[in-house]
């Protein structure tokens, strides 16, 4: 039983992460009705800028020393003597990086939010009104457009970058087993979870939250009772940017910063459309279930069925409810 | 006109020579041509990118020394994105671009290398050489044109396995990507740790990108290990196995093979993360760049780096992606030849009949002593340790044949 806790909690935090990859999918769709291939990207491109404020700029020789290492004397005092690996050691080291990590997150979800914006008013808003799937053909070729720069600004060396919160081992028993967790990945996933929240509560309860309901259900009777679709788009656009910045930053502190980074987007999309491409709820029951399937598989069957039974599930679901768990069925009239 | 004896003749010389000169010049190209695909996009870009500037010090080098017996060289590379099919398109354009000029091919996976060998036949067969070490190719009946530029993944297990071993080792994790790669020498390494007395406690496989590194970790804690080896890794992955492994303070040594002993990564995961791959060892064909003494020929390449890369960290330093690539171009040029020197056309079926005569080759320092191509492949190689402190991989072992 303790095992299955230790495995069900490493899926939980696996699965709050792709459920914040799949918020971005979901905003944009919400409100254009097009499925962003290219989301993938746009978490590249947050986990590249999060890599260049909390690593590049620092490390410049004109940045301030406090910005690349806060070593306040009480600091350096405790840190003495402290074992690299020990709880607080962890935590101390952590926290000389604290300026530039905010730094870093701060750079990232405004670059990116930027970025989703240029995308938005460039590539998407002036195929408003011709059909959706040549919108969802341009972020099909924004995939290249994404990659492509991203290797000729940053080029595709490998690099590190810190960690969001202080990666300290956490171990307590359960059922007589002892469980192991990494203390940034709680974190991570509370971030995720919290942001996830953020956003729905956002949708259900603000006038923005409203307006985005509308324009999903119908854009033409919602440009007709006032609402600034194009606005809706730019914000859909903006909001799946900044979060995928924090995805990027969370996934780089996971896996380091690399190209391949872009390709996480796509057994996304998979999720997405398990939860329903319109429904926040669904994705996120769809991404925990994920997480969770992929650390219990792992754990009984090993990595070579972890790829696959998931995802099974995900066929299964779509079979049975082509729309996804929770999301809105189209009913065509003729 | 009349047809006389001296205009029938003079005709027929002018018929020869106009039919004749295209094979005559087909025969003597005025340059050989290398060709190669390397993942400069895709996954494994960051390795593509730092072997590519490879070639062009490769041309240079084989071209002041006179090419293939007087004929100079010339390498054209391609990219691949890492997709083996890429890679066959660009052989197959290479070879019909530059006909029998074309004297040799460097692929970049082992998918691409199974995916071509079929294409191997008859006037489409070059020497091929490539960044795989997969141990199916390391035969010359099944692919004769093919070679490994140092000793196959199954070879690198078997030494790993005996060192481990010889620290007096008993209990084994094996972790793995679900690649090609990472599997490769699965089946092998599990009949060594038997043949050595040795307990594989845990098989693990992990994603080759994005792996989820707590449940990999609390497995391998589980297990009870005391040596981990990792398979099927560039850049990623490795690292963040290792540094969650002493995050919660698990004494395992780790264990790595050719593609994760770079000292670029090592470093760069020491300057943000710490110290942790403090102890962590693996099996190395090559000397490292930086161990130049009774290398003469790294000390050629640095000679030659410091003025082509002047500027840039290739200026110092070439990884050791870029060193395999090196010894496989070296190993083709001396196949090349040798084949040229023996007064034999340079096909495939010479050209590979050297390649498999090459014994006891003083490669300059790539090795530890003379080798030989045994099974198109050079079985050998010896165990690193890295140093955070040093930022260097130092031998801990012999000079390990299998």
């Amino acid at each position: 039983m303790g095992q299955f806790i230790q495995f069900a909690i490493n899926g939980l935090m696996s699965g709050a992460i792709y459920a914040l990859i799949a918020v971005g999918i979901v905003s944009v769709f919400k409100a254009t009705k097009v499925v962003n291939f290219a989301h993938g990207y746009l978490i590249m491109f947050g986990a590249y800028f999060y890599f260049t404020f909390a690593v590049i700029i620092p490390g410049q020789e004109w940045a301030p020393a406090w910005l690349a290492s806060w070593q306040p004397g009480w600091m350096v005092e405790m840190r003495q003597g402290l074992n690299m690996f020990s709880p607080l050691g962890a935590v101390l080291d952590w926290a000389a990086n604290v300026p530039r990590i905010i730094f870093g997150l701060i750079g990232a979800v405004l670059c990116n939010a930027l970025l989703g914006m240029l995308i938005e008013r460039s590539l998407m808003r002036p195929l408003m009104g011709q059909s959706v799937f040549a919108m969802i053909m341009v972020t099909v070729g924004l995939i290249s457009i994404l990659s492509g720069a991203a290797s000729l600004i940053w080029t595709a060396d490998a690099a590190f970058v810190p960690h969001i919160a202080p990666n300290t081992p956490i171990r307590f028993e359960v059922f007589g087993t002892m469980v192991f967790l990494f203390g940034a990945d709680i974190v991570n996933m509370i971030i995720a979870l919290l942001i996830f929240g953020g956003i729905v509560a956002m949708v259900k309860f603000t006038k923005s939250g409203v307006a985005i309901r509308a324009t999903a259900e119908d854009q033409s009777t919602a440009y007709s009772m006032g609402i600034s679709v194009p606005k809706i788009f730019s914000r859909a656009w903006i909001l799946a940017s900044a979060t995928g910045a924090v995805a990027g930053a969370i996934l780089a502190t996971r896996n380091g910063i690399s190209p391949s980074l872009g390709l996480f987007g796509f057994s996304v999309l998979a999720i997405v459309l398990m939860g329903g491409l319109d429904s926040y709820v669904g994705c996120f029951i769809a991404a925990m279930s994920v997480g969770v399937l992929e650390a219990m598989t792992q754990w009984k069957l090993g990595g070579e069925w972890a790829e696959i039974v998931p995802y099974v599930a995900v066929l299964v679901v779509i079979i049975f409810r082509p729309h996804g768990l929770m999301g809105q069925k189209e009913v065509e009239r003729i | 006109m009349t047809l006389n004896r001296r205009t029938f003749l003079a005709t027929g010389a002018a018929a020869t020579a106009a039919m004749g000169a295209p094979m005559i010049l087909n025969a003597q190209p005025a340059e050989y041509v290398l060709g190669a695909s390397l993942p400069l996009t895709g996954p494994f870009a960051t390795a593509g990118q730092l072997v590519a500037p490879a070639f062009a010090l490769a041309q240079k080098l084989f071209n002041d020394e006179g090419g293939i017996a007087g004929t100079p060289i010339k390498f054209v590379t391609e990219d691949s994105g890492y997709v083996p099919q890429n890679t066959l398109a660009n052989y197959q354009r290479a070879l019909a671009t530059e006909g029998t000029a074309l004297v040799g091919y460097f692929a970049d996976s082992t998918g691409a290398m199974k995916l071509i060998a079929p294409e191997l036949k008859g006037e489409n067969a070059r020497l091929m050489g490539s960044t795989s070490f997969a141990s199916e190719l390391a035969n010359p009946e099944t692919h004769p044109y093919q070679y490994l530029s140092g000793p196959t993944y199954q070879d690198q297990f078997d030494i790993l396995m005996q060192n481990i071993k010889n620290a007096g080792g008993t209990k084994i994790a094996i972790i793995y990507s679900n690649t090609e790669f990472g599997r490769d020498p699965l089946e092998h390494g599990r009949a060594t740790a038997e043949r050595l007395g040795l307990e594989i406690v845990l098989e693990e496989s992990t994603k080759a990108q994005g792996a989820d590194i707590p449940t990999h970790v609390t497995k391998l804690a589980q297990s009870g290990a005391e040596h981990c080896i990792l398979q099927g890794y560039v850049t990623g992955v490795w690292p963040q196995l290792i540094g969650g492994a002493r995050q919660f303070g698990l004494p395992v040594q780790f264990h790595g093979t050719f593609w994760g002993m770079e000292k670029l990564i090592a470093d760069r995961i020491t300057a943000e993360a710490g110290p942790f791959l403090a102890g962590y060892q693996g099996v190395m064909p090559y000397r490292y760049f930086y161990d130049r003494e009774d290398a003469p020929r790294y000390e050629q390449y640095a000679a030659l780096s410091k003025v082509m890369f002047a500027g840039t960290p290739l200026e110092n330093y070439m990884s050791t992606w870029a060193i395999q690539t090196m010894c496989g171009l070296e190993l083709a040029m001396k196949a090349l030849r040798d084949t040229a020197e023996a007064g034999k056309e340079l096909t495939a079926d010479n050209v590979a009949e050297s390649l498999s005569g090459i014994k006891d080759w003083d490669s300059g320092g790539f090795f530890g002593g003379p080798v030989s191509m045994d099974n198109n492949k050079i079985g050998t190689g010896r165990v690193y340790e890295y140093s955070p402190e040093t930022g260097l991989f130092t031998p801990v072992s012999d000079w390990l044949s299998t």
